[in-house]
């Protein structure tokens, strides 16, 4: 039945994690509550001041879902983290893509990861990086794949082409809020008549020598992580492992900062919340308790989703 | 009833002028503003051609006579100038201020990418070893101007920042449309900023081969639709809109300049970089921004297109215009304002909205030049090389980014 619940709940059909903890959800949830820490040396950041540990997701296989293997070589990390996740939530089912509503909460471009690196060396004057050396022997060192890896957006275009896409779309920044955002963006879809499915989630690294770097700059304390996270939602009622809305206001739970489990997965970055909010749909699927997942982010408005167990159909 | 929701301010620095007016007569004359790259030392690298917007300056004295000089730390760089310039004239414009309002019910919804520090900033640090500071940092993420305009406004409602490459600030204002339709907000400013001409991105670019090699001759270098394009010129500017839900203008006795009727958007799912030739993808925008204004294709007098003049991306939305509009693509004018003032990415859909505004205020359609050789994939109802006066009651346009976004707005208007 495919109505709009007067009181904003929408179905969570599916749903795909990847973490330092594991690829699949119950997985990760299990190693959650048993406190289980997923960090390990990372020898990529060894000499760096801040912490040598990382929250490093394996693989991913990306066989599953990729139209084309070549493809892989334009996907910089997060892209690769975000197929998986949306490729798990959206799963066998039946869904029209044509109008299938796709969300995804994105970080910073993933800065290169040294890529640049022999181009910028080849560009190096007595003064520093030289344009005439840059435009000379620097440009042609200069990978010309890289724009495509680093705009914030790819990873919405890599799952949009390998899972065949075509409806409403976003990529939302929001910090460690980002996946909620495109969460509330895929509910304003299904509630306002512009989908009746809506894929929405985040996926994000920060366990690259760049991004280590600024973080410290700006003061984490946390080790680096990596994750991708996603919620296949609907409006069709019936469908759901869970349900879940906007939480009304006002919100009474204080504001804070994601309560994503930075010491056991790693600071995800723009994931963070987004790893939450799915955990929190898996509890409340699993235990039958409704949850409330707050997300904040400096410059960003708290966000509040209601995760409750699935709706009883009328016999 | 959805309620209407109007235009009250505009707001833009472009190559084309440091203001709407000036952006809006220099793009009816017919001009080209693409010149030789002077922001950095272009020789020997294989594109030395942009189309580089004026620097507005410090907006010290602006934020001053606001009491607000603590918020420079957040303008780094020219993004952040552009960026608040084009604020500033919306905002002048609108009259929204000094009135008493309602901070939560104000949104800000920014197109935006992440910015970059300069070549000279780089070169600083990798001889010093030194590290950026934190709150340069913060400026570089794509949210910034976000947080800069709530900051500058006070606004505590709806923020939120789209980046989607050159769809970035269409769907910004598609999402604005979409929040006070919703009744989230009364007020919304909405739009983009970018700025793509430096050393990493020309060579990024060039890389790629997007970009066009005419550097002798700059200014016939943007040719959209013509059979001999050869790829995009980068430029940079900022585009802002103030929009309200006519409810709010009208209790506040705002002029109305137009309004924003309609937004639909699709992803095209074919390539990164490249359309699908039968404009499926363009299509379904199109054809989604028309039903959410309610208006039939024949109610189309002017398209603005994307217009980036790639090889692809022409021939494509010529096709999804074409399958869109059905036999009413034989009446809307068509043309590409990037054939003067080169393609602002991020900033495109906000600054193409403007001129529609002001294409529909105006009742005249701005041309779209170097159109020497239409391609006959490119068959449309060109507006040619200079501006023509129309009766214009609504006017689409397009904004295609890579990764396959896409987004449509449509501007009407305004008559009560």
């Amino acid at each position: 039945m495919d109505r709009v619940n007067p009181d904003g709940w929408v179905d969570v059909a599916g749903w795909g994690l990847l973490c330092a903890l594991g690829a699949d959800v119950s997985t990760v949830a299990a190693k959650l509550r048993a406190g289980e820490v997923g960090l390990s040396v990372d020898a990529l950041l060894e000499r760096m001041p801040g912490p040598s540990v990382a929250g490093r997701v394996d693989g991913p296989d990306l066989r599953p879902w990729l139209l084309r293997r070549k493809d892989k070589k334009l996907m910089a990390r997060p892209s690769q983290l975000a197929l998986v996740a949306f490729g798990e939530a959206l799963g066998t089912h039946a869904v029209d893509r044509s109008t299938l509503a796709l969300h995804v909460g994105v970080g910073r471009e993933p800065p290169d990861q040294g890529q640049a690196q022999a181009a910028l060396m080849a560009a190096a004057g007595p003064q520093g990086l030289d344009e005439t050396l840059l435009a000379g022997p620097g440009r042609d060192l200069y990978p010309p794949l890289l724009p495509l890896q680093t705009l914030p957006n790819m990873a919405l275009a890599h799952v949009s082409i390998h899972l065949g896409i075509h409806g409403e779309n976003g990529a939302w920044a929001g910090g460690a809020a980002a996946g909620l955002v495109a969460v509330s963006e895929a509910l304003h879809d299904l509630r306002e008549g512009r989908a009746s499915w809506a894929l929405a989630g985040a996926a994000d690294s920060t366990v690259d020598r760049g991004s280590q770097r600024d973080r410290l700059r700006q003061g984490a304390a946390s080790a680096p992580g990596e994750a991708g996270a996603a919620l296949l939602l609907t409006r069709v009622r019936g469908q759901g492992r869970a349900r879940l809305r906007l939480a009304p206001p006002p919100i009474t739970h204080p504001s804070s900062v994601a309560h994503a489990p930075a010491d056991q997965i790693g600071d995800c970055g723009a994931a963070a919340g987004m790893v939450e909010l799915v955990v929190a749909a898996h509890c409340a699927a699993t235990t039958g308790e409704t949850q409330l997942v707050v997300v904040s982010d400096p410059g960003q408005a708290p966000l509040a989703v209601e995760v409750a167990p699935p709706e009883p159909l009328p016999v | 009833m959805k309620p209407r929701i109007v235009i009250t301010g505009m707001g833009a620095v472009t190559p084309s002028g440091a203001n709407v007016q000036e952006t809006w007569t220099a793009l009816c004359s017919g001009r080209s503003a693409v010149r030789r790259i002077t922001r950095f030392d272009a020789t020997g690298f294989p594109v030395s051609i942009g189309a580089e917007a004026q620097d507005p300056g410090s907006a010290e004295a602006w934020l001053a006579s606001r009491g607000q000089t603590h918020l420079l730390t957040q303008v780094h760089d020219l993004k952040g100038r552009l960026a608040l310039a084009a604020l500033r004239e919306a905002l002048d414009q609108s009259g929204l201020e000094p009135v008493p309002r309602r901070p939560e019910r104000i949104a800000v919804c920014m197109g935006s990418e992440a910015a970059r520090p300069d070549l000279a900033v780089i070169a600083t640090r990798m001889r010093a070893g030194a590290l950026p500071a934190p709150e340069e940092l913060a400026a570089l993420a794509p949210d910034a101007p976000t947080r800069l305009f709530a900051a500058v406004l006070g606004a505590q409602g709806p923020r939120s920042t789209t980046s989607t490459a050159c769809t970035s600030s269409s769907q910004a204002i598609g999402e604005a449309l979409l929040a006070l339709r919703r009744g989230d907000a009364d007020v919304a400013v909405a739009g983009g900023v970018d700025v793509l001409i430096d050393p990493i991105m020309v060579t990024g670019f060039s890389r790629l081969g997007a970009l066009s090699t005419r550097n002798a001759t700059p200014d016939a270098a943007s040719r959209p639709f013509d059979r001999n394009r050869d790829g995009f010129v980068l430029g940079e500017g900022a585009g802002v809109l103030v929009l309200e839900t006519e409810a709010h203008a009208r209790a506040r006795g705002a002029d109305i300049l137009a309004e924003l009727s309609g937004f639909g958007c699709s992803c095209n799912a074919w390539r990164i970089t490249d359309s699908p030739p039968d404009g499926r993808g363009a299509r379904q925008a199109m054809e989604a921004a028309l039903t959410d204004a309610r208006l039939a294709p024949s109610a189309v007098g002017y398209i603005n297109a994307h217009g980036t003049y790639t090889s692809m991306n022409d021939s494509s939305e010529t096709a999804g215009i074409h399958r869109a509009l059905g036999s009413a693509a034989d009446q809307a004018w068509v043309s590409s304002t990037k054939s003067m003032m080169g393609h602002l990415v991020a900033a495109c859909g906000a600054v193409e909205a403007i001129v529609c505004t002001q294409a529909v205020r105006s009742q005249a359609v701005p041309p779209g030049i170097n159109l020497d050789e239409p391609d006959p994939a490119c068959a449309l109802r060109h507006v040619g090389s200079a501006a023509r006066e129309v009766s214009l009651n609504h006017a689409l346009t397009n904004a295609f980014g890579f990764g396959g976004s896409n987004g449509s707005l449509v501007l009407s208007r305004w008559t009560g």
